[in-house]
């Protein structure tokens, strides 16, 4: 989809965290300052002819410029839209890999997200997201002293945070570094959180993510196998939890994913070019009325967007609730072993999926139905590649799965 | 500086810049031309015919991210000790004009972030401490020679206009552009002719928000799309502006037929991935055909709904006259090139076998960015590492711990060491050729689409790439350029038809030319797998000129041994994989190992594992 955003002045979420964050809740050590006060500090200076001088400053804050189209606008793409919903529900799912076709709205899709994402509680101003339990044991940890009473924190609720990872982005604010200006001003050393601390307990979005650098692809593995980020540097010696749902995009013609990569994606949506015609000219419409007044757009989708985020919201609350009976399970298991699927990832990944399916559906009992619908997501990416094989990962999965249901049926 | 309207010739092009000069969201026009053709004046001129003040960054092709994207300032953090941001190239170019030359030869990170600027608007400079949203809505004109190697898709799908190729220009209108270059023409009349243009698109400008389209003509050009087989929803998008601002040109308020065939010829036949079916044919094509064989079933069962056109919509196509949509298969069957399908438009030079022994290019790939690391394990970035050092300065200065040391201009630390990365290349470029020509060819294409297939596998680890030329009939074609897409090489060989001559020459030419495209892009290996019996019997003159005489055998023969002698020069290794059963061979693919320096590798019915191994095993 076409991209050319109108910049506005709409404050994205992110903006919203920082703002919130303003006052330091509790004593807090040096490398804990928030990105707000620190703007203020910072005496980074913007040179060259910028088109638009932007005020010294770091981070988190001003991300995105533009409204993003609105996810209930975009037509068509339902895998992937699923797929996107259901890992807001349970991020355990592990996140979703979207390949498919150029210009099939991929990344429009994934940006639009942030609109119907629900809240979450963290301790307010904290950069990293943590938990409160997080909180308070991260920074007994650090200083050595006991009993921070968590009732003397002070609570704010956050959007999920959708952090946007570009494939130029440098080792250090992926992962976080010395803060110089705070050095230079104050002389202390103290840490800058990278985009992992910002992504934390959020969503981290890779476009063309099969162009990523292997040295950065390391160090996302690394992260999200340990869910900890650890920055030894400086004389700093940092860890916080890093723990994210790993959204990727790309055109598989552009390059192959590395296999230990495609592995961390729980789902894998694939799309594809739509053939209706119809589609297409709404698609055309929409996006040619969303270029020419994006906020009256916005307006008109906003009950809509209100909706799904309601009902996202009310999945994740009934989640807790849904139950699975044991023969479901035996299924998907024989499933993944007629499959010849190594490990137990894919059982595993199917089961919360199907879990998450059902609480979306505001259903509390996972049967092979909700299985059968989210098992080629599952379970695309774990097939055993042979390259002489001409039935597609899909046809297969529908085969087996055709089987189990028969056999499940006979019995 | 020669004006915009003096430019002769290219009507088209110019054509296409005036639409970009009238809606900026059709995000720019690539021009692909033959060197000498006056693309790059041409594109240097749409300064012109902008609005005065608009910014025109032309991009170096040996740019580094830093520059591309943005980062620290040296000289400034040095003189004030405060981190300075410069900004990149491509926020330099918002609200104007990014030119690139040779778009073609752009180095493949650089296409990343180019692609990725395009599609956000602007540039996250998430590097070397900083944080930073710099705008970066430009208009992308990129010119380039198609000999010199493609564009990648994923960037040309992002641009608006795509002007149609056109090797062969007009010998009178090149005549006419010399002249101008001469300065036969009253800069009174270009100024006159500059202002008028430059009006007239003003005037257009304003005209665009009150062009409309019809529903039905919105159908008619997403409908040529689809039966061209062109991939997405952005050419979509991209046709319905050309279109109306071809109209917004013509100060009319609707938009007509003939900015409906500008709009296709500009946008839809150069992203054309196949020929369009005839009408009755086109009309009970089952959608199941549609997508490329690769395609999950399970995805075209969830959309299975959408696919098949409502019942709705149909009636409303059978309603409305299928006059516009005859009309645009007639604009479409006028204007298709003969080598539609054949995307590579590359590599219709004529052979020189002069250019043997240059000293091959040892650098191991580009150097792109600086990362930390240790002292030793790599060459030293200086300036990334005095920049990061720099800011400390004063602190370390202060700094009790530092007080033994001596008195040095600079306290550099080993945190600050920066080491180089370069773009690793270090990967081997395989060159698959295959034979399909004879009865065999049915076998071997399966071999080598099992072989090609397991390579890719491994691509990723090794960072090897493969490309894939087959040879048939009379002349050789590169079914792949250099890629690491799994999808793709299974998808080209599919649809490989077999049978007829052998153009072993040609297919030889081919690689080597594959080979030197590649070298230029920084990959240094390069190994030819050819599977193939070795028994050439079409002379390379059949490839490019129907009407040459039948090349007698030893002329042939002559041709592969001065090609391989030429291939081995450049330092290509080779290996020849022969799948004749042995009775009837006679020597020629041994012969031909021993004409390329490479080795011979005897396989009949060879297993696709087989063959990868001889490969990795040379």
């Amino acid at each position: 989809m076409l991209q050319g955003l109108k910049v506005t002045t709409k404050r994205s979420i992110m903006t919203q965290t920082e703002q919130a964050g303003k006052k330091p809740a509790a004593k807090k050590p040096v490398a804990k300052k928030t990105v707000a006060a620190k703007a203020k500090a910072a005496p980074t200076v913007t040179a060259a002819p910028a088109p638009a001088p932007k005020p010294a400053g770091k981070p988190a804050g001003k991300k995105k410029s533009g409204l993003a189209f609105p996810f209930t606008a975009i037509v068509g793409q339902e895998e992937m839209k699923l797929s996107l919903i259901l890992n807001i529900i349970d991020p355990r799912i592990g996140g979703v890999l979207v390949m498919g076709h150029r210009g099939t709205g991929k990344s429009t899709t994934v940006r639009a997200l942030a609109e119907v994402l629900p809240l979450i509680d963290r301790v307010q101003g904290d950069t990293y997201n943590r938990t409160v339990e997080e909180f308070v044991e991260g920074e007994e940890l650090k200083k050595g002293q006991k009993a921070l009473d968590p009732a003397s924190l002070k609570i704010e609720k956050i959007p999920v945070p959708v952090v946007d990872l570009p494939l130029g982005a440098t080792e250090d604010r992926v992962c976080g570094t010395i803060d110089i200006e705070q050095a230079l001003t104050s002389g202390v050393k103290a840490f800058e959180p990278g985009l992992l601390a910002q992504a934390n307990r959020g969503f981290l979005y890779i476009d063309e993510v099969n162009l990523l650098d292997d040295h950065l692809v390391d160090v996302l593995l690394d992260v999200a196998a340990s869910g900890k980020n650890v920055v030894e540097r400086e004389g700093i010696s940092i860890r916080h939890p890093a723990r994210f749902v790993l959204v990727g995009s790309g055109n598989p013609e552009e390059g192959e994913l590395r296999p230990q990569l495609l592995d961390r994606f729980g789902l894998h949506a694939r799309i594809i070019t739509i053939l209706d015609v119809a589609k297409r000219v709404d698609i055309v419409k929409r996006r040619r009325e969303f270029d020419e007044d994006p906020d009256a757009f916005m307006k008109k989708y906003n009950r809509e967007q209100l909706k799904l985020q309601k009902k996202i919201q009310t999945a994740k609350d009934l989640l807790p609730q849904v139950t699975m009976d044991d023969t479901v399970l035996t299924d998907i298991a024989r499933l993944c072993m007629n499959l010849g699927i190594d490990g137990h990832r894919g059982e595993l990944t199917i089961t919360r999926t199907a879990h998450a399916h059902a609480a979306f559906l505001g259903q509390t009992v996972v049967t092979m139905k909700h299985v059968k619908d989210i098992a080629g997501l599952c379970l695309r990416h774990r097939l055993r590649k042979d390259p002489l094989e001409t039935l597609d990962a899909g046809e297969k999965i529908d085969r087996e799965l055709a089987k189990v249901l028969g056999e499940a049926e006979a019995v | 500086m020669i004006a915009f309207t003096d430019i002769v010739g290219m009507d088209l092009a110019k054509q296409a810049l005036m639409l970009l000069a009238v809606d900026s969201e059709l995000g720019g026009v690539v021009i692909p031309s033959a060197v000498g053709s006056g693309k790059s004046t041409l594109a240097r001129a749409f300064a012109d015919i902008l609005p005065e003040g608009t910014p025109f960054v032309e991009l170096p092709l040996n740019v580094t991210e830093d520059r591309l994207i943005g980062g620290v300032d040296l000289e400034a953090t040095l003189a004030s000790g405060v981190r300075v941001v410069q900004h990149g190239v491509l926020s330099k170019a918002h609200g104007g004009v990014l030119y690139v030359d040779s778009l073609s030869l752009l180095d493949s990170s650089a296409v990343s972030h180019i692609m990725d600027a395009i599609s956000r608007g602007e540039v996250l400079v998430e590097r070397e401490g900083l944080s930073e949203v710099h705008p970066a809505k430009f208009m992308l004109v990129g010119t380039y020679d198609p000999t010199d190697g493609e564009v990648r898709m994923g960037l040309l799908d992002r641009i608006g206009i795509i002007v149609p190729f056109t090797a062969n220009n007009d010998y009178r209108a090149r005549k006419k552009i010399v002249s101008t270059v001469l300065g036969e023409r009253d800069p009174e009349d270009t100024r006159d002719e500059l202002k008028m243009l430059s009006g007239i698109i003003q005037a257009a400008k304003e005209q665009l928000h009150h062009v409309s389209i019809t529903k039905e003509q919105m159908q008619a050009l997403v409908q040529t799309a689809l039966s061209l087989g062109v991939e997405g929803n952005r050419a979509d998008i991209f046709t319905v502006r050309a279109a109306l601002a071809s109209a917004a040109l013509a100060q009319r308020t609707d938009v007509e037929e003939e900015d409906m065939k500008l709009a296709i010829k500009l946008v839809l036949i150069p992203r054309a991935t196949r020929m369009p079916e005839r009408e009755q044919e086109a009309e009970d094509l089952p959608p199941q055909e549609e997508p490329p064989p690769d395609e999950e079933p399970e995805a075209e069962d969830e959309e299975a709904p959408a696919d098949t056109p409502d019942a709705d919509a149909e009636e409303e196509q059978e309603e409305k006259p299928d006059m516009l949509e005859e009309l645009m298969m007639d604009a479409i069957e006028t204007e298709l090139p003969d080598n539609i399908l054949n995307i590579s438009l590359a590599s219709k030079k004529k052979a020189k076998s002069g250019s043997r022994g240059e000293a091959l290019n040892n650098k191991r790939g580009r150097f792109v960015r600086a990362q930390p690391g240790e002292m030793r394990s790599g060459k030293v970035a200086l300036i990334p590492t005095l920049i990061s050092a720099a800011p400390w300065q004063e602190t370390r200065k202060n700094d009790k711990k530092m007080a033994g040391r001596p008195k040095t201009a600079l306290i550099i630390t080993k945190d600050d060491v920066k080491i180089k990365r370069f773009r690793d290349k270090s990967g081997t470029l395989f060159i698959f050729m295959v034979d399909a020509s004879g009865s065999m060819a049915l076998n071997r294409m399966r071999q080598a689409k099992g072989a090609v297939a397991s390579l890719l596998q491994n691509a990723y680890v090794h960072r090897d790439q493969v490309a894939l030329i087959s040879f048939r009939g009379k002349q050789a074609q590169v079914l792949l350029p250099p890629s690491q897409s799994v999808d793709r090489a299974k998808r080209e060989l599919d649809v490989l038809p077999t049978g007829g001559g052998t153009p072993l020459a040609s297919a030889l030419f081919l690689g080597w030319e594959t080979a030197k495209q590649a070298r230029t892009k920084g990959i240094t290996q390069i190994m030819f797998v050819m599977i193939t019996d070795g028994r050439g019997n079409m002379g390379l003159q059949a490839a490019y000129d129907p009407n040459a005489e039948k090349a007698s055998k030893e002329q042939i023969e002559q041709e592969v041994e001065s090609l391989s002698l030429s291939i081995q020069a450049d330092g290509i290794a080779a290996i020849v994989i022969d799948t004749q059963m042995n009775y009837l061979s006679r020597g020629e693919a041994p012969k031909l190992a021993q004409k390329l320096g490479g080795r011979y590798f005897y396989l009949p019915n060879a297993k696709a594992d087989q063959i990868v191994e001889a490969a990795l095993s040379f």
